[in-house]
């Protein structure tokens, strides 16, 4: 087989060319940001918003377990929390590029250090919150007749969402942020259009764009909680920190 | 007529049409035997195994996906493609390890850096030629080629070319010390610096390795004096902002597109597989590919977009 | 096995292990650097004098929000690529986190201990520096400790964003390097990062008056002790 032709030349259609803004890289081309929202822009918000759901979920679902372990069994507070800690340690990047090499380039491999950076903040905060609930109100419960699950549940826990909330605050947007680091391996979420547009250019409207929403969702994360908390702990609200 | 007049004439006649028969075999290697390419008609892929077709990681590639994706897809066939592989070195083990099942590749790139052919080819024909032999010694093959080619090229900015009086690759044996970025492959490759040492004599080069998608800018803020591009690149339309050296002694090879597939998946997908891809590689002219990769590059377009226009005027789409 | 190619990545790479980290280091150091120089005289001054608590408080917190690559994104649009941009990016992460605590450590030094200060004749600088600061350290250092970890684990993005030079320029090409070389150089980065937090550890735990360790209990939720 060799050079292949066609019976005429081909037809090269003309593309539109760009509008000078973006040809200039000027600082951002509102145009342009409008003109790809649908399906650059706002799916990628969609799985970014999924993908940080989905790791909290199982995030807080281990360390929830943990912490009423801990909280139950002292001796598993400190291998737990150590174990936690160390996975915290580890930078992002690198966590990432070695769990490559296992799990590939899959949602896996992305949710996995999503997940492992929550822990330690999510275990240590409901541990501390079911610790701090003072002695005498436990005491007061088991002479009312509460067994301990009812004990755990219907005092402890409430008394301890404060400190639940305030952690999930945190580790909600530390996976916001680590999830626009996730698309180096996983083509989901607001980095893809990050590291595309530095791929293409450094093309400032993209940068913009992408980095502007991962912010906005970044603090909108921080204020739902906030709004959470402020709603579900009104006895909370005359505290001073 | 006496029968030596006959003989004469039979003999001129023989001669003559020997010469026509030589003059149409023996033509040169721009269009040697060169077979139309058209698309089959009706939907040959539906019902066939899928495909995996993967890409490398820039822009032309990008392109090439999209446009045997959706051409492919027109025809029936299922098509899941995997963009933005890597290099060749990379894609070519994700080919031999299965994970993917075809990609489009320059032939040189075949012949010289997967081949690792010492002597280098001297037409475009001969690489591909010894491109295939290679790739069918390991259960591939290789399809048609295209008629444009997209080859390394060297490239400066003209200021830069016009204070050290370059025109091509050799003069920048003039230049003092200066830094070359290209991707991190370069720096083994006999397309990249270790032919320019060779060949050129350039021990006068630093090696910088750049992000692929980062060169035009490292070359627009000074980061380095001379940046590995390619030549349909759509940067390379804009003369005042950059200019190419020359190959002259030709380390950069014929570098013809041309689809790479598993022999085995090739014979499930039947002929209709082969037709609707050379349809579309026939169509791959420089011009194509430069405006193609234009309108993604500056223009800042998607490259499904583009693909999708140019498979539409072509009717292939 | 797997670890003896790990091992002689070290050794085949040593040079190139050495420049690279270095890089990071400098990268950190000036991050790092700058970022307390901005944070500490400015949070040690309003904690001083009790005012901006509302900005100090929350600032800490809107700074933990801001994805560190997205920041990195608006950096490159408004510095262009390179280390420039990635210093700047850090900075803005860090020096919130400093800030916060900062304010909390010199504003929540106990009112009676300033109160007899000023009623032995110590100026106001007097107390800040004799008094309010020394008392503030361990939260102050807690406050670094945390910022100076976060630092030196977002550095290996600098060779994803167009300033290579560090440790990510291994971490980010399993390509070129191998998984042995990845798992190197990220075992590297992550004792950098030990290292640090170790360091932090220790001078806040030296800072600490000897009659306070162990009873410290600050309320700070979520902003400053999240690393204790």
């Amino acid at each position: 087989m060799t050079s292949l032709v066609l019976a005429a030349a081909p037809v090269v259609p003309d593309f539109g060319g760009g509008s000078s803004c973006v040809r200039n890289n000027d600082f951002f081309c509102w145009q342009w940001f409008k003109d790809n929202w649908s399906d650059t822009f706002a799916p990628r918000l969609v799985e970014h918003i999924w993908l940080t759901l989905i790791a909290l979920g199982i995030g807080f679902a281990i360390s929830f377990a943990a912490a009423l372990f801990a909280h139950r069994h002292g001796w598993f507070e400190f291998p737990f929390a150590t174990l936690s800690s160390f996975l915290y340690t580890i930078p992002s990047l690198a966590l990432f590029q070695v769990l490559v090499g296992i799990t590939g380039l899959t949602l896996t491999t992305a949710l996995i250090p999503l997940v492992t950076y929550t822990l330690l903040i999510l275990f240590r905060n409901t541990l501390v919150g079911l610790q701090e609930v003072p002695e005498e109100v436990t005491e007061a419960a088991r002479g009312m007749g509460l067994t301990r699950r009812q004990i755990l549940w219907r005092v402890e826990m409430p008394l301890a969402l404060p400190a639940i909330l305030a952690g999930l605050q945190i580790a909600a947007v530390t996976v916001v942020s680590l999830a626009t680091v996730a698309a180096f391996v996983y083509d989901h979420g607001l980095g893809s259009p990050i590291f595309d547009a530095i791929n293409r250019g450094s093309f400032n409207t993209e940068l913009i764009g992408a980095g502007g929403l991962a912010i906005l969702l970044g603090i909108a994360s921080y204020a739902l909680f906030a709004g959470v908390q402020w709603v579900t702990t009104p006895w909370t609200r005359a505290r001073r920190t | 007529m006496t029968s030596r007049t006959w003989h004469k004439g039979m003999l001129a006649l023989l001669t003559v049409a020997l010469a026509i028969a030589l003059a149409a075999c023996g033509s040169d290697d721009k269009s040697s035997s060169s077979s139309t390419a058209q698309a089959p008609s009706g939907q040959p892929g539906k019902g066939k195994p899928p495909v995996t077709l993967g890409a490398k990681n820039f822009t032309e590639e990008f392109i090439l996906g999209q446009l045997y994706k959706q051409a492919l897809e027109a025809k029936g066939f299922k098509v899941n493609l995997k963009n933005n592989i890597g290099s060749s070195e990379i894609i070519d083990k994700a080919l031999t390890t299965g994970k993917i099942d075809t990609y489009p590749e320059y032939t040189a790139v075949i012949d010289t850096e997967l081949a690792h052919n010492n002597k280098r080819a001297t037409s475009a024909q001969e690489t591909y030629d010894r491109a295939k032999k290679f790739e069918e010694g390991r259960g591939f093959t290789l399809l048609g080629k295209s008629p444009g080619q997209d080859a390394d090229v060297n490239v400066v900015k003209p200021a830069y070319a016009k204070k050290h009086g370059l025109k091509t690759t050799a003069d920048l044996k003039k230049v003092g010390k200066f830094k070359f970025g290209a991707p991190a492959e370069n720096k083994t490759r006999f397309q990249g610096i270790v032919g320019m040492r060779k060949v050129y004599g350039l021990t006068n080069a630093q090696f910088v390795p750049l992000a692929i998608g980062l060169r035009y800018q490292a070359l627009d803020s000074g980061k380095v004096d001379v940046i590995a591009g390619f030549t349909t690149e759509g940067q390379l339309l804009d003369k005042s902002k950059y200019v190419s050296l020359t190959d002259p002694k030709n380390i950069f090879g014929f570098q013809n597109i041309t689809p790479v597939v598993n022999k085995k998946k090739l014979a499930k997908w039947g002929p209709g597989f082969t037709q609707t891809v050379n349809a579309v590689t026939a169509t791959l002219t420089n011009e194509a590919l430069q405006k193609m990769n234009q309108a993604v590059d500056v223009d800042k377009q998607k490259p499904a977009d583009v693909a999708s226009k140019f498979l539409q005027a072509n009717g292939l789409k | 096995m797997v670890t003896a190619t790990i091992f002689s990545f070290y050794s085949d790479h040593a040079s190139e292990l050495v420049d690279k980290s270095i890089w990071t280091l400098k990268l950190f150091a000036a991050a790092f650097g700058l970022s307390v120089l901005i944070a500490v005289p400015i949070g040690v001054w309003l904690g001083h004098i009790h005012k901006g608590r509302f900005l100090a408080i929350n600032l800490s917190n809107i700074g933990r929000a801001l994805p560190s690559l997205a920041v990195i994104a608006i950096g490159i649009a408004i510095f262009g690529l390179g280390f420039l941009n990635v210093t700047v990016a850090l900075i803005v992460i860090a020096v919130p986190v400093i800030l916060t605590n900062a304010y909390v450590a010199v504003d929540g030094v106990d009112r009676e201990l300033i109160e007899a200060a000023r009623g032995m004749g110590m100026s106001g600088l007097q107390t800040l520096f004799r008094v309010e600061l020394p008392l503030a350290l361990p939260l102050l250092f807690a406050g670094m400790r945390t910022a100076a970890l976060y630092v030196m684990a977002t550095t290996p993005l600098a060779a994803v964003v167009g300033a290579p030079g560090g440790l990510g320029d291994i971490i980010a090409n399993q390509a070129s390097y191998r998984f042995e070389g990845v798992v190197a150089a990220s075992l590297l980065i992550a004792l950098l990062a030990f290292a640090v937090d170790g360091l932090f550890a220790l001078l806040q735990r030296y800072a600490t008056p000897r009659s306070l360790r162990g009873r410290q209990k600050y309320e700070v939720k979520g902003t400053a002790l999240e690393a204790g």
